[in-house]
């Protein structure tokens, strides 16, 4: 939100204020219309979705179950419950998706705006609706664009507030998980590598590029390019396959 | 002239009957038979013969086959006499008789263009043919050249081994015949090209390529080269002989070729007397011979400048390697060292301004010579460092030493600053430099002169930035003795506070310019507390806006040790005369209580001591008596001390601060590479990665050459701190954040 002009966001604050639909679906919405109001109204209006208030209503009740005591947030407990209600364990990684969609700012917390705003983007609005959606979630993680979006959301999401580098173990359990999804060969070298050398955490630049890396760099290292862009951690990462000969030279 | 007027016009058979008489007494004539010379009515006859018949009126005007007839005389002479006569002689006599026959032939010519020149002013104007000299040329070119070019070739080519081989030739003969070859060209280089001057240059070819066999396996370099600079001259001058002036670079390119590019490695590379041993052995002459020679082939110099290098290179090399073998527990013999370097750089500098003539190409290879070996590390110790230590000996000994010569500190200053010009890692020299300076400046004397010197030569090289904290920290001490008088005029007015029988020299250090230094809580005895005191009294006075920040670990005291013997004056540290203070109160204090008397740190405290105690003067008696300090010692006043002396110095021998020198230099160069880095990013707003960092590397060149790893950890420190960021498209081009 932060990289849009004073005008554009005010605009996205309107449309959500009047049509109650989600941040990020406002965003959408209106890019597509080219940020004019009046007609992003129209193709929202246009859309068969059902956000009539009373889906607003039960999404509250909805977002009331999980809510913690104290605070306007669900947390830790209020997100187990609702895992168990999903039937999904809460490692499971259909949970990356599900706060990607609402753009969770932190792992196991949503604010109401968050949980709400992303049932609605999903265009659930009871849990039952919303288990069925698991399976199109998932298929999302195939996606190569959708993949690299949640792939690079989840830096943010899961390190911890307020740190501006993500801690290693966690970045290390991150990778696993999502790499899970999609075979990359030199994952646990990788990880043996940071924990026998870097042993510090990971920044922004480095989480995004090593997707890159495992993306476009084949795993006998032919087409990597020494003079190449990479961060100073991946290219200590390929002498480390040199010296350990995994790789040949 | 008359003409006779004839009834009956002439035919061309009677004509011709007169002209062959005419003709064959021309013919014996010059061929030098005897024969009575043309009288002049026979001259005008002749004419006249051939006049009337031109004017005959039609059917009898035979100027065309009078044309004919002119043709006709000379190729019958051509083929008939003068070739024959060619044909039956062998070697030197063949060419004498063809060099004979055309003199002959051109004679003719001219003759017979006389009889018949009724024919070259109108016939041949009206007709457009050829005219009579053409004709008579042509034939002779025709009939003659052309049966007995090639043998002569032979002859000439042979003749030329001759002289080659030493043997005496008739120079003019060849002239002569060459010259043939190039007239009958007509015009144009065609024929002496084709029908000499090719077989001549492969002979020449296969010659000199003989010989530099040969000699190349016979000969040492000097030798060698002295042989090809003769060839070189011998050939030049046959051409001014008798070869055609076009010959001479064709010439002078085939030899060079042979004697000089094809055998350039093994002649340059000759073991004893090569490139490297006329270097090493001061042989001027045989190195200003090889530019000499090399010069004038293109990129000949090449090979030369490349053999020169490579010796630089080794000779320094094994320089550094003598000094890692002398080098005795690690400590580098930097004088020697560095003096040695000094002196290889004039050697081969003499040889670039004077044998190579000051050629780009060699000051290039020097240069790059120097480059590799200077920047090589000698037991730890890197050239900068090496180079630091060296200045720093040489004006502390110059400031000491008051007899040394001006002018050969200067010439070694300029030296300095010529080395430092091959020294890639300038700013860890100019941080070595600065440390030194420092101590030369507070602890020792120093010469103003000098230091300034070096300064401005630094400066003039290498820019102002490189100087500035040095130059500060020069004129901080010039400034330091005004502030000196004044705190003293200070005293002698108001009186108050004076420091009794205490005499105090303070030296006020610009923060920014000198080295940092870590400041001590020391507790000082009570006499200097005063001093300090009234200086910060003073000092306030003057300005308002300034902290004063003590440094004790840069002082130094005069204390007198009154031993039972005699007194004796100690020129001590401030640290070392603390410790020696608290013990006028007290005879013996322990380790423990002069850590909390005087709140030093232990690892200051224990050298301290050490010095005090430990080393070669013991002014406090140390119980139990070890050669180290340990925590539970004591300590006792040395009343028994003497010595013959009667003004000790006692060093305190100065913390190792190579490593911290090193850490301070590469955290600067960090900012330096981060600086650059947003520097050029601002400007171009987008860059590719590589682009970037060999921009980033010759931007801080000057200073010191940066490592890559590092500017590649620089630009992701700067991505994580939003100054930069990735294009989403191509993730190897970086964008500027605004």
């Amino acid at each position: 939100m932060h990289k849009l002009s004073r005008s554009n966001r005010d605009k996205v604050q309107q449309f959500v204020a009047i049509t109650g639909a989600s941040e990020k679906n406002a965003l959408q919405t209106l890019k597509a219309s080219d940020w004019q109001l009046e007609a992003a109204f129209d193709v929202f209006y246009s859309q068969p979705q059902p956000r009539s208030n009373a889906d607003v209503r039960r999404l509250e009740e909805l977002y009331n179950r999980y809510k913690d005591q104290y605070s306007d947030m669900i947390l830790a407990d209020g997100v187990s419950i609702l895992c168990s209600d999903l039937q999904v364990e809460p490692q499971d990684i259909v949970t990356l998706v599900l706060s990607w969609h609402m753009n969770a700012a932190t792992a196991c917390e949503f604010s109401r705006e968050e949980f709400i705003g992303g049932l609605q983007a999903l265009g659930v609005d009871s849990i039952k609706k919303l288990q069925e959606k698991l399976s199109f979630m998932r298929s999302e993680l195939k996606d190569e664009q959708k993949f690299h979006e949640i792939y690079n959301f989840a830096f943010g999401w899961a390190k911890e507030k307020g740190q501006k580098s993500l801690a290693l173990d966690t970045a290390i359990g991150m990778w696993q998980l999502l790499f899970a999804e999609r075979e990359w060969p030199l994952l646990n070298h990788w990880c043996d590598f940071l924990q026998d050398r870097h042993n510090k955490a990971i920044s922004k630049d480095t989480w995004e590029q090593l997707l890159e890396f495992a993306r476009t760099v084949d795993p006998s290292l032919s087409n990597y390019d020494a003079e190449g862009a990479w961060p100073y951690l991946i290219d200590e990462f390929v002498e480390y396959l040199y010296d350990m000969s995994v790789v040949e030279k | 002239m008359s003409s006779r007027q004839n009834p009956e016009p002439m035919t061309i058979e009677e004509g011709c009957k007169l002209i062959d008489a005419a003709v064959t007494k021309l013919t014996r004539i010059i061929e030098g038979k005897p024969e009575p010379p043309f009288a002049s009515h026979e001259y005008i006859g002749n004419y006249t013969i051939v006049y009337n018949m031109c004017i005959q009126k039609p059917p009898y005007d035979l100027s065309g086959q009078l044309y004919e007839k002119y043709g006709a005389i000379f190729q019958d002479y051509d083929k008939d006499t003068i070739l024959p006569s060619i044909m039956e002689k062998h070697d030197e006599y063949m060419l004498r008789e063809l060099s004979r026959w055309s003199d002959i032939n051109k004679i003719m010519v001219r003759w017979l263009s006389h009889f018949f020149y009724y024919l070259d002013r109108y016939y041949i104007a009206r007709s457009g043919n050829s005219s009579l000299t053409v004709v008579g040329m042509t034939c002779f070119r025709d009939h003659v050249y052309e049966k007995v070019h090639f043998n002569v070739k032979q002859v000439v080519i042979a003749l030329i081994h001759k002289e080659r081989e030493g043997q005496q030739i008739d120079r003019a003969l060849l002239k002569n015949v060459l010259d043939l070859f190039v007239q009958n060209g007509m015009g144009n280089m065609e024929r002496y090209e084709k029908d000499f001057e090719d077989f001549f240059l492969t002979e020449t070819n296969s010659y000199y390529s003989r010989k530099a066999s040969r000699w190349i396996q016979e000969d040492s370099c000097p030798e060698y080269m002295i042989k090809a600079e003769e060839s070189l001259k011998k050939e030049k001058e046959r051409v001014s002989h008798y070869l055609h002036s076009d010959t001479e670079p064709k010439l002078l390119k085939n030899v060079q070729t042979n004697l000089l590019v094809l055998v350039a490695k093994q002649l340059l590379e000759k073991e004893n007397s090569g490139c490297s041993a006329l270097l090493r052995d001061d042989k001027t002459d045989d190195l200003s011979r090889m530019y000499r020679l090399y010069h004038e082939i293109p990129e000949g110099l090449e090979p030369v400048a490349v053999a020169f290098r490579l010796h630089v290179t080794a000779e320094g090399n094994s320089l550094i390697k003598q000094a890692e073998d002398a080098a005795t527990s690690g400590i580098v013999e930097e004088q020697v060292l560095v003096r040695k370097i000094i002196d290889l750089h004039d050697k081969y500098m003499a040889y670039v301004t004077d044998c190579f003539q000051n050629h780009t190409l060699f000051h290039k290879a020097l240069k790059e010579a120097f480059e590799i070996f200077c920047n090589k590390k000698v037991a730890g110790s890197s050239s900068a460092e090496m180079l630091a230590t060296f200045c720093d000996n040489l004006f502390k000994k110059a400031a000491n030493d008051k007899s040394n010569d001006d002018s050969t500190i200067e010439s070694t200053i300029d030296n300095v600053v010529k080395l430092l010009d091959y020294i890639s890692d300038k700013d860890l020299f100019a941080e070595f430099y600065r440390k030194k300076l420092a101590r030369r400046l507070l602890f020792g004397r120093f010469s103003d002169d000098h230091e300034r010197s070096i300064l401005t030569k630094l400066k003039g090289q290498f820019g102002g930035q490189f100087t500035s904290k040095m130059e500060g920290m020069v004129t901080d001490m010039q400034l330091g003795k005004d502030q000196q008088t004044g705190f003293e005029e200070y005293f002698k007015n108001t009186n108050t506070g004076k420091p009794k029988g205490v005499d105090f020299t303070v030296t006020v250090l610009t923060t920014g310019f000198w080295p940092s230094y870590k400041t001590s809580d020391l507790n000082l005895p009570l006499e200097m507390v005063n001093c300090i005191e009234s200086f910060k009294a003073h000092y306030e006075i003057k300005t308002k806006h300034r902290r004063l920040m003590w440094i004790y670990s840069l002082g130094n005291c005069n204390l007198t040790g009154r031993f039972d013997a005699k007194p004796i004056e100690l020129i001590v540290s401030t640290y070392q005369a603390a410790v020696l203070c608290a013990f006028n109160n007290t005879e013996r204090l322990t380790y423990q209580e002069l850590i909390d008397q005087l709140n030093l740190g232990h690892e200051d405290l224990v050298r301290v001591l050490h010095s005090l105690s430990c080393a070669k003067y013991k002014f406090l008696k140390k119980e139990p008596a070890s050669k180290t300090i340990s925590k539970t010692d004591s300590f006792e006043f040395n009343s028994k001390f003497t010595d013959k002396m009667r003004r000790i110095k006692v060093p305190l021998p100065p913390v190792d601060d190579r490593k911290k020198v090193v850490e301070d230099v590469d955290k600067d160069r960090r900012y330096a590479i981060d600086a650059s880095l947003v520097r050029i990013m601002k400007s171009r707003k987008v860059l590719p990665h590589q682009q970037l960092v060999s921009e980033c590397v010759e931007q801080l060149s000057r200073m010191f050459k940066p490592d890559i790893k590092m500017i590649k950890k620089r630009i992701e420190d700067l991505i994580s701190r939003d100054y930069l960021e990735r294009d989403t498209e191509n993730p190897s081009t970086f964008k500027y954040v605004a």
